[in-house]
C-alpha cells in the first residue's frame, strides 16, 4: 500500500461552493448608505495627517489664550483694550471667537476638507472600493460628509473651550457668567462648519482646482464683502453667521461706525434658515455633480 | 447563450490621449482573459466596464444592463482593481465588512460573509491585523475578499496575481476555477500569458486600446514560448534560492539584486518549479513573484509587425 502526501494547497477550502447561498438583497436605503460610508470613513479623517496638522493650527488660539493667561497671572497684561476701549475676558473671548474662529479657521478648515472630500479618495485611489458598491454616489459624498463635520467638531471645538477657560477670567471675568454664551458659541462654530463645509463640497465636485477656488471666496470674496457697505454680504455665509454671535463686538474705530449704520443684519431665525438651507442646496448640488463627474485616477 | 458583457464600438479618450479606440467584443460565461502589455488598455476596460469610466464614444452593456449611473449591477458585480489602495488603519476584516454592509448586509452578516472570503483567500489568520502591515501578496488577496465578499455572479480582477507568492497564485487561479464551476464568470486580466493559460483558454488580446484577437489561448502559444521569459521572485534567502536555479537547463540566466531575475526558456515548467519550491520550503520563504511585462512586449512587436 502506497501513502501519498496530500497537496498542501489541495487542502486548502475550495472557493465558490463554500460561499453561503445568496439572498436577495436589497440596497441599503440613502441614510443607511451613508452612514456606513460614514464608519467606513471616520477613523481615516480623524488621523490623517490633515487632521493632525490642522490641530496643530487651531491650537495657536489655544497658544495666544495660554499666553494672555500667563501674563495675566504675572500682572503684565494689565488693562486689555480694544478699539480704544478697555474690556474684560469675555469681550476678548468673543472677539477671538468671531475674528480668529469664524471668519479665518471655521472656514478654511471647510476649504481643507470640504474640497478634499471626493478628491483625497481619488489620490489615495480607494475611490474604487466605494464606487463598485450598490450605493449611490451622493451616499458616498454625504457619508465623507458627516465623517468632515465629526472630525472638525472634534479638533475645533475642545480647542474653543480651552480658550474660554484661558480667556474668560482675564479682567476678573467669571466663567459661570459666560457659559451660556459659550454654549452658543459651540454650536454656532458647528453650523459654521457644516455650512462651509457643504460649500466647499460643491467647489470640490465642480472645479479641477477647488483649493484655489475655496481659498480666494474665503480669504478675498468673504473678507471683501464684509467689508463693504450694501447688498453683496448676503452672499456670503459670514454674514449669516454674523447674526448669531452672541457677543457684542467693541467698536472699531470710525469705518466700522460707518459701516455699522448700512449694516442689515437678519434676525437669527432668518440666518439659522438660510444657513439650513444653504446646507441642503450646496450638498445637493455636490451629489449632483459627484454623481457624473468621471475620476480618473492617476496610473 | 447571451453574453455577459457587450461592448459596442466603444472609444475612451483622456484628453488627447486615446484609451481605448473603437472596441467592439462580446465576452461569454465562464473565464475569459484579457492579455496585453503595460498601458495596452486593459485597466481602461475594465474600467468602462465596471462603470467608473464613461464611455467618449460607444456603449457597453453588463448583464444585460447599462452600467454608468446603475449602481444596482454591483449586487452581482465584485471588482478587484489594480491600485495597491487601501485603508491601511484598519485590520482586513473591518475593511472587508465595512465594504460589504454598503451592499445591504448587517453587521453580523457582514462579518460572517468577510470571515468566509478572508478564509478563501487564505487571509483568515490575518484577518485582524492592519493592512498597513500586509505584505503586497496579502494585499492582494484582501483585495480579492472585497471583490467576493459579497458572492457575485461576475467577478472582474484586473491583474490579481501581480505580488502574490507561488502558492497564494496557484490558490488564486483555482478560486478562479472553481468560481467558474460555479456556474458564475470571471474577466480577469494581466500581461502574463501563463497566469491566463493556468486559468482560462479564451483569451482578449488588448494592444493599443484595439483588441488585436480573441478566442483559444493555443494559437498565440507557440509565437510567445520563442521568447525567453523573465522572473522576479523576492523570497528570504535568495542566493539559496539561486542555487536551487542554477541547477535547472531552462535558466538562460540569474541575476541578484534584491530580488532574483530569472531567464527562462520553459515559462510553464519553471513556474510549476517556483510553486512546489515555496510549498516545500526547502529553499526558503518566496514572498513575491512578479513578471515585467517586456515579455509580452516583444511577443506583440512580433504579432504586429
Amino acid at each position: 500500500m502506497s501513502t501519498t502526501t496530500p497537496d498542501p494547497i489541495e487542502t486548502l477550502p475550495t472557493a465558490a461552493p463554500a460561499m453561503p447561498a445568496r439572498p436577495i438583497r436589497q440596497a441599503p436605503p440613502f441614510a443607511t448608505a451613508a452612514l456606513r460610508v460614514f464608519d467606513l470613513s471616520l477613523s481615516q479623517m480623524l488621523w490623517s495627517r490633515r487632521t493632525i496638522f490642522l490641530g496643530l493650527v487651531v491650537g495657536s488660539p489655544v497658544a495666544l489664550g495660554l499666553m494672555l493667561r500667563i501674563l495675566d497671572a504675572f500682572g503684565f497684561a494689565g488693562n486689555i483694550r480694544m478699539g480704544g476701549d478697555s474690556v474684560n475676558g469675555s469681550s476678548v473671548f468673543g472677539a477671538m471667537i468671531w475674528l480668529l474662529y469664524l471668519r479665518f479657521l471655521v472656514p478654511v478648515l471647510g476649504v481643507f476638507y470640504g474640497t478634499s472630500l471626493i478628491a483625497d479618495e481619488v489620490d489615495d485611489k480607494t475611490i474604487t472600493y466605494l464606487f463598485v458598491r450598490p450605493i449611490s454616489r451622493t451616499a458616498v459624498l454625504v457619508g465623507k460628509f458627516l465623517a468632515y463635520v465629526v472630525t472638525t467638531i472634534f479638533v475645533v471645538l475642545p480647542s474653543v473651550v480651552v480658550l474660554y477657560l484661558c480667556v474668560q477670567p482675564l479682567g476678573h471675568g467669571s466663567l459661570a457668567e459666560g457659559f451660556l454664551s459659550l454654549l452658543t458659541d459651540l454650536g454656532l462654530l458647528a453650523l459654521g462648519l457644516v455650512a462651509y463645509g457643504a460649500l466647499f463640497a460643491m467647489v470640490g465636485a465642480a472645479f479641477k482646482r477647488p483649493l484655489v477656488a475655496g481659498l480666494l471666496f474665503v480669504l478675498g470674496w468673504e473678507q471683501l464683502a464684509m467689508a463693504l457697505p450694501g447688498y453683496l454680504r448676503k452672499l456670503t455665509i459670514a454674514h449669516y453667521l454674523q447674526a448669531l454671535v452672541p457677543h457684542v463686538m467693541p467698536a472699531e474705530g470710525l469705518g466700522s461706525a460707518l459701516q455699522s449704520l448700512f449694516r442689515d443684519v437678519p434676525t437669527p431665525t432668518t440666518s439659522l434658515v438660510i444657513l439650513f438651507a444653504m446646507t441642503v442646496i450646496f450638498l445637493a448640488l455636490a451629489g449632483w455633480l459627484v454623481e457624473r463627474r468621471e475620476y480618473v485616477l492617476e496610473q | 447563450m447571451t453574453p455577459l458583457v457587450v461592448a459596442d464600438h466603444v472609444s475612451k479618450w483622456y484628453g488627447q490621449v486615446i484609451g481605448l479606440n473603437d472596441v467592439s467584443v462580446s465576452i461569454p460565461t465562464g473565464i475569459t482573459g484579457l492579455l496585453g502589455p503595460n498601458g495596452a488598455g486593459k485597466s481602461t476596460l475594465m474600467k468602462l466596464l465596471t462603470g467608473q469610466l464613461k464611455p467618449s464614444k460607444g456603449s457597453i452593456t453588463v448583464l444585460g444592463e447599462g452600467i454608468w449611473g446603475n449602481p444596482r449591477l454591483f449586487f452581482r458585480l465584485g471588482f478587484c482593481p489594480e491600485q495597491d489602495a487601501f485603508y491601511d488603519r484598519m485590520t482586513g476584516l473591518e475593511w472587508v465588512s465595512g465594504l460589504v454592509r454598503l451592499n445591504g448586509y448587517t453587521e453580523s452578516e457582514a462579518k460572517r460573509a468577510a470571515t468566509k472570503a478572508l478564509e478563501i483567500v487564505d487571509l483568515i489568520e490575518a484577518a485582524n491585523k492592519k493592512i498597513g502591515g500586509y505584505s503586497k501578496g496579502m494585499r492582494q488577496r484582501v483585495k480579492l475578499a472585497q471583490a467576493i465578499v459579497h458572492d457575485p455572479e461576475l467577478l472582474i480582477l484586473d491583474e490579481p496575481l501581480s505580488g502574490m507568492d507561488p502558492i497564494a497564485r496557484r490558490r488564486t487561479i483555482r478560486l478562479v476555477k472553481d468560481w467558474a464551476k460555479a456556474g458564475k464568470s470571471v474577466l480577469v486580466s494581466s500581461h502574463i500569458l501563463y497566469e491566463i493559460e493556468a486559468m482560462t483558454s479564451n483569451i482578449l488580446l488588448i494592444n493599443n486600446g484595439r483588441i488585436l484577437a480573441e478566442g483559444d489561448v493555443h494559437s498565440i502559444r507557440d509565437l510567445i514560448d520563442e521568447h525567453p521569459h523573465t522572473v522576479h521572485v523576492r523570497a528570504d534567502n535568495p542566493r539559496s534560492l539561486a542555487r536551487e536555479f542554477l541547477t535547472r537547463d531552462d535558466v538562460l540566466s540569474l541575476k541578484l539584486e534584491q530580488d532574483a531575475i530569472i531567464e527562462t526558456s520553459k515559462p510553464d515548467s519553471f513556474y510549476r518549479y517556483l510553486t512546489e519550491l515555496a510549498a516545500s520550503g526547502h529553499a526558503g520563504t518566496i514572498t513575491e513573484v512578479t513578471s515585467p511585462d517586456d515579455n509580452l512586449q516583444a511577443v506583440f512587436k512580433f504579432l504586429v509587425k
